[in-house]
């Protein structure tokens, strides 16, 4: 019987655990999802409560009004079509359902679901429809105008400017863009923000992470030289340079070159070579500690999970990874966020867009802060590849993107997409300035070479960010 | 203590009594007012005074345990009342069978009391118990992918649910009698019926109960190491053999991908306990429940009762009915301690492990922490077998209870003179 009364003892505490684990995946789960099921298609039920709520205003980071209500409680936009424009990926609009904007993400505060019971009776016995929270983003109205202004006429394509210090999203662009007060001439697919939500294969920005795993697991890597001959054949692939035509029998061949002047040429031979010298495993273990593969649960923002592959992994498939091609999939903005980890002393922030939710007459519903999301790189290999990427600005590819007198950093990115005629442009970098401390990821589609297209566009951006944030 | 001093204690259990009694009268208040429908008004009356029949009276004719009877009165109700607001002609079947519920638990209490040799009784429950198993497999209906209902006349029925009750007897009287190869051959043999009839959540519970028990008579982690393999080596089984398995398993790993078909219920779900938020949208005010109103969840009654109490109370209230079970079911290992016989060790541990095993597999399902499995939420889901044979399990707890009181009376001689008191 004692022993018996031990084992029912030992019982007990198994039991309990589960009640334990249940209660606490419970706290867990909810406090992680509830949000993105708050604001799920599915939810019929909030949908019905609109009809009794006149949803607060959504307003940029210096308090610009970029949404706000009749007294029926419909949306009124601003007057100035350009900012209506230029911000309606960030704010969304009700006649759709755009995930990653402010209209959707945040409509608890905005449609009224945090009222407390003492608002909601207040509301009730004056007879009035319930008044949404507003909502004050991170977003830069200003910059956002000014982006839009210099993005090519017509092209596809996305802009992400962010706070490497704190992961805020100044600015969350994409083209084509529409208005929101003429939603039935929306261009097809501009609802899609190609900022968050569209994912595609990002050409040699992704060299930032093949670089970053040779360093993680290639003792000598600053003293190897590393030959490109031009072609390499890996399996059934062949991995070729840019300018390279074979038809024409032109062959662009680098030579001997250390990582450093690799990566400031971006050559992808030599990039292919690391990936299958470290094999898929180390390669991946690396892109997964930058996020890819994660689940993205960030608070505050919604952002389309990237992908690396962990299947169907051939040689030549392994090779062009390291380049940036094969089948990897990833969101301008987590290619922004790989290049803010790289300015932040390897300490990779999570994005946020929402700064404070008030309530109707004033006080603080809400205030949020900065987190860490993960911390891929130390700080010594952040450092280098810093270092890397200000040669890609002073002597590389990204020539374009040079400020005088100002440290900007970056990556090209010409990345090739099946049934385009030209690649899509990519590039990511952040000024290594302690006043300015902003990354930004500039993609344009079928567009050309990133060097040649995107990198103009981001020096505009970075002079303005030293001008207006002085 | 002398006996005047504990009698003047405020006793827990009656406040909670009278907490819950006013609570039910409220609630079906509100929820006649607004459907306006007598039927209510009448349950707002009949469940508080089922309450008091089974928390206040039952101790008078026998030594029982108030605060487990009033724990689970509380969660019947509760049942109940959310089942009422969901569905009205589902809310009055369930106040009947919480009603024929609270009479079978006073007759498992009065067995478990006053039977003293088991022996003929378990061969009988074994016997019966393979036989009913089997009933589903020749005359059953396919449900939800399981086939493990029968219907006599109008009357649908589990098997696996009463099955359950002799299973826990039978299991508790043969580790009694360390015969721990018999019992877990009987166990064995019910799981593979189950299986048979494709219903895993059930032998998931049943599975999980017979671990529990063994490793409670025997202390033999060899054994639960075994066993632990075994049920892998099953699980692996059943996922390549049903297609259902692996439908669940898809769910579960991402429920977003199929809400336009069997990912539907989950998400559904997850979007009634974001709208409830803390403190829930309010009794007879969601729509979580309602099917035939936009949004609400399919087959709320059945699988999914729990996230329609948090969408309408809200999770700090979901937190309390939470901590209710695990109240019983520490109140039920306490029993299990103080008991004197291994058989009545036995069978309070098994009935706490029961209670826990099928409130987890439940409630971890509709949270998305396990694959979705149908077993019923105990004391709350919609089903009159499932009712009867949780209260049951309550039964044999309070008659162990009472024979543990009956126990110390007799050793209160014993312990004036020294002895040891368990």
């Amino acid at each position: 019987m004692k022993k018996l009364r031990k084992n029912v003892l030992r019982v007990a505490f198994v039991l309990c655990a589960l009640f334990v684990l249940l209660l606490a995946y419970g706290a867990y789960t909810v406090s992680v999802n509830g949000n993105r099921w708050f604001s799920s298609t599915l939810n019929e039920f909030a949908r019905e409560k609109r009809q009794n709520v006149i949803p607060g205003r959504i307003l940029d980071r210096s308090g610009v009004v970029l949404a706000a209500s009749d007294a029926e409680g419909k949306r009124v936009y601003p007057e100035d079509s350009a900012l209506r424009r230029a911000t309606v990926h960030a704010v969304g609009s009700s006649a759709f359902n755009m995930k990653s904007s402010a209209e959707y993400f945040y409509a608890a505060y905005l449609y009224g679901s945090r009222l407390s019971f003492p608002e909601r009776l207040g509301y009730a016995i004056r007879g009035e429809k319930y008044r949404g929270d507003d909502v004050r983003l991170t977003i830069d109205s200003a910059l956002s105008v000014y982006i839009a202004g210099l993005f090519p006429e017509g092209k596809r394509g996305a802009a992400v400017v962010l706070d490497y210090r704190t992961g805020q999203v100044l600015s969350k662009l994409s083209f084509p863009n529409f208005d929101p007060e003429d939603t039935a001439a929306a261009p097809a697919g501009s609802s899609i923000n190609r900022a968050t939500q569209s994912l595609k294969a990002p050409g040699s920005t992704f060299k930032i992470i093949t670089a970053a795993a040779a360093m993680e697991n290639m003792a000598d890597y600053q003293n190897r030289t590393f030959i490109c001959g031009g072609q390499l054949q890996a399996g059934s692939r062949v991995i070729t340079d840019a300018g390279t035509d074979l038809a024409a029998g032109k062959i662009t061949q680098h030579g001997a070159l250390t990582l450093q002047q690799a990566f400031s040429k971006s050559c992808n031979n030599i990039f292919a070579q690391i990936a299958l010298e470290l094999g898929d495993q180390a390669l991946r273990k690396t892109a997964e500690s930058f996020g890819f593969n994660d689940n993205f649960l960030f608070r505050d923002l919604v952002v389309e999970n990237s992908s690396y592959p962990v299947s169907n992994r051939t040689e030549g498939e392994i090779a062009w990874t390291g380049a940036g091609q094969s089948a990897l999939a990833v969101s301008p903005l987590h290619m922004c966020l790989a290049a803010a980890a790289v300015a932040n002393d390897g300490v990779m922030m999570e994005p946020w867009m929402i700064l404070e939710a008030s309530t109707a007459s004033g006080g603080t519903r809400a205030a949020f802060s900065s987190r860490v999301y993960r911390r891929p790189l130390t700080k010594e290999q952040a450092s280098v590849l810093k270092e890397y990427m200000r040669t890609v600005v002073t002597s590389g590819t990204g020539t374009a993107a040079a400020i005088s007198g100002v440290k900007v950093c970056g990556k090209t990115g010409s990345a090739e997409i099946d049934g385009q005629e030209e690649t899509n442009a990519w590039f990511v970098g952040f000024l290594d300035e302690p006043d300015a401390p902003y990354a930004l990821a500039v993609v344009v589609e079928d567009a050309g070479g990133g060097g040649s297209v995107s990198a103009p566009i981001a020096r505009q951006i970075f002079s303005w960010l030293i001008r207006n944030h002085p | 203590m002398s006996k005047n001093a504990s009698a003047r204690r405020r006793d827990p259990a009656r406040g909670m009594m009278a907490a819950s009694m006013l609570f039910f009268f409220v609630g079906f208040l509100l929820l006649a007012v607004k459907d306006g429908q007598w039927q209510c008004f009448l349950l707002s009356l009949i469940v508080p005074l089922i309450i008091y029949a089974g928390t206040a009276i039952l101790p008078r004719l026998f030594p029982a345990d108030k605060l487990l009877l009033s724990l689970t009165n509380f969660l019947c109700a509760l049942g109940v009342l959310i089942l009422y607001r969901i569905s009205p002609s589902r809310g009055l079947n369930q106040a009947v069978n919480y009603g024929v519920g609270v009479g079978c638990m006073v007759l498992c209490t009065l067995l478990v009391r006053y039977v003293k040799s088991w022996k003929t009784l378990t061969v009988l429950m074994m016997g019966g118990s393979m036989l009913l198993l089997s009933l589903p497999l020749l005359i059953g209906t396919e449900q939800n992918g399981a086939k493990n209902w029968i219907w006599i006349g109008s009357y649908s029925l589990q098997p696996s649910e009463i099955v359950k009750l002799a299973l826990l007897l039978c299991v508790s009287y043969l580790l009694s009698q360390r015969k721990a190869a018999l019992s877990i051959l009987f166990g064995g043999a019910c799981l593979v019926l189950l299986m048979l009839q494709k219903d895993l959540g059930t032998a998931l519970l049943y599975y999980g109960l017979c671990l529990v028990m063994l490793y409670a008579a025997t202390g033999s982690l060899a054994l639960v190491g075994a066993g632990l393999a075994g049920g892998a080596g099953a699980a692996a089984a059943g996922y390549h053999m049903f297609a259902h398995v692996k439908a669940r398993l898809a769910v579960w790993q991402d429920p977003w991908k199929y809400t336009q078909g069997i990912g539907l219920q989950i998400v559904r779900s997850f979007v009634a306990i974001a709208n409830g938020g803390l403190w829930g949208v309010g009794l007879g005010l969601g729509n979580a429940g309602n099917s035939t109103r936009a949004g609400g969840i399919p087959e709320a009654h059945n699988d999914f009762i729990f996230p329609v109490i948090l969408h309408e109370f809200g999770l700090i209230f979901g937190v309390i009915v939470l901590l209710m079970y695990l109240f019983i079911v520490i109140r039920a290992v306490m029993i299990a301690r103080r008991s004197n016989t291994a058989f009545h060790a036995l069978l309070s541990v098994g009935g706490a492990a029961l209670i826990t095993i099928q409130t987890f597999v439940i409630i971890a399902g509709n949270i998305k922490l396990i694959p979705l499995t149908g077993v019923t939420l105990p004391f709350i889901s919609y089903g009159g077998t499932s009712m009867v044979s949780s209260l049951c399990v309550i039964g044999f707890l309070q008659g162990v209870a009472s024979r543990n009181q009956a126990g110390v009376d007799e050793d209160r001689a014993l312990a004036m003179q020294g002895g040891d008191v368990p």
